[in-house]
């Protein structure tokens, strides 16, 4: 028997979450929008801009910080002798999922861990959002006590966990040799970029201390409410925390809930949003940024669930689902939020949440 | 925020529903045990894995089987 302390429970999850603030900082600094240091939702939006899956001008950009996130994962799995490739966890469902899950987060403006670095930067509005996640991922954990289960994932060659990382090497050779291939915004958050390397380095720093430390916002919310175990919600707060003193030694910490960068003030509609990424994320087995760290580790399944994301930011922007910013148009302020359409669409994916989660659960004795 | 570290009997699962059952199974059976976030030094595609004293395996085994419920592993770790 040994004290056990508290270094060694929390120390990595810690670290991974200062690693992730300050990667957003400086991301930001470098170039990056503002309060959009990280964004997984946001950039896997560009990526669909910058591969034509959407026509919304103002995002379009071959994010390298996904590839990075995606390719440091797997070079720590692969040292730590964890790389696994399996898949077959009703993939259909996870793409389905993966779908509404981006729609709600388009229709907020922001994945969880930019939710938090939102927050991180004053933003007043992203409370509403951090509410509604909070809600999702309850709804999610009353049907995780009663034996929700997309199945379980099984062994395959190891080639075809290597094959989700592979295309996205491949998008990042296009985008450094071949350009004129894909889309770029010339105004908009897609067209504030870091330097590709910078972002590149960045997301392989944030993907390895992520997979080392099993960083993931939805989980640790999960964990905090089912098991009272805090420690994956430390690396939450830890982001949360170095974004916030980072914004306030720079100048750029403005607590506000009018006029935030890429944020709107139409709280029910962010609630909303953000109560259906935390749903769909409690049923997917992680936040966006967990999908990706899996993905790395070799699972097809969250390739899957990536790939159902990123046609969910095709289909948002395709039919106008996304929120809108609020704005200043000579000299007004206009409150941005979502269209009758994405009021819609998040009307359809709790629906359609409800289906895949009833139609997954025990029928008749305990879930095996 | 000191506690005691002690060597743990972790039964990992391939998914949540399989470590919620085994919660109820352990509950029904009253054997001790308790769900928690899986050990980084345990690979697994479920977050949540059951923890319990060493001395249970071999009964925990026996028992998850009967039952149905598929493991990914039974791990004596100190956590």
């Amino acid at each position: 028997m040994r004290e056990k302390s508290w270094m060694r429970d929390y120390g990595p999850i810690v670290l991974a979450g200062l690693l992730t603030g300050v990667a957003a900082l400086m991301l930001t600094a470098w170039g990056n929008p503002k309060n959009m240091g990280f964004c997984i939702a946001c950039f896997e939006r560009d990526i669909a801009g910058a591969l034509g899956f959407h026509s919304a001008a103002k995002v379009q950009y071959l994010r390298p910080e996904i590839v990075g996130i995606v390719l440091g994962a797997m070079l720590a799995a692969v040292s730590a002798k964890e790389f696994r490739a399996k898949a077959g966890s009703s993939p259909a469902s996870r793409f389905l999922i993966g779908l509404f899950v981006m729609i709600g987060a388009l229709v907020f403006l922001g994945c969880p861990l930019r939710m938090v670095i939102r927050l991180g930067g004053g933003d007043l509005t992203a409370v509403a959002g951090l509410l509604g996640f909070l809600a999702g991922i309850l709804i999610g954990i009353v049907f995780l006590k009663r034996g929700f289960s997309l199945g379980r994932a099984y062994p395959v060659p190891a080639a075809e966990g290597a094959v989700f990382p592979g295309i996205l090497v491949l998008l990042l050779v296009l985008l450094l040799a071949a350009p004129g291939l894909l889309h770029f915004s010339e105004e908009g958050p897609g067209s504030q970029r870091a330097f590709w390397l910078g972002s590149l380095a960045a997301g392989c720093v944030v993907g390895a201390a992520a997979q080392r430390s099993r960083l993931c916002m939805a989980g640790g919310l999960r964990d905090a409410f089912l098991l009272r175990d805090f420690r994956l919600l430390s690396g939450f707060a830890a982001i949360w925390i170095t974004v916030t003193v980072g914004n306030l030694i720079m100048g750029s910490y403005h607590l506000s809930a009018v006029s935030q960068p890429v944020a709107h003030s139409q709280y029910l509609w962010s609630f909303l949003g953000m109560a259906l990424a935390g749903w769909g994320s409690i049923l997917l087995g992680g936040c966006p940024l967990r999908q990706l760290i899996l993905a790395g580790e070799g699972s097809g399944d969250s390739a899957v669930s990536v790939l159902g994301m990123i046609a969910g930011a095709a289909v948002a922007h395709n039919f106008g689902l996304a929120g809108n910013p609020d704005s200043v148009t000579d000299g007004t302020y206009a409150v941005g939020g979502t269209s009758a359409a994405g009021m819609a669409a998040v009307v359809l994916g709790f629906v359609v949440l409800l289906a895949v989660t009833l139609t997954h659960l025990p029928k008749k004795e305990g879930a095996k | 925020m000191m506690r005691q570290r002690q060597l743990c009997l972790v039964v990992a699962f391939h998914t949540t529903a399989a470590a919620m059952a085994t919660e109820a199974l352990c509950r029904r059976l009253g054997l001790a045990g308790k769900l928690i976030s899986v050990p980084r030094q345990v690979t697994s595609d479920c977050g949540i894995a059951w923890s319990a004293p060493p001395e249970l395996r071999e009964i925990l085994e026996a028992r998850l089987a009967d039952a149905g419920v598929e493991t990914a592993g039974f791990y004596e770790i100190v956590v």
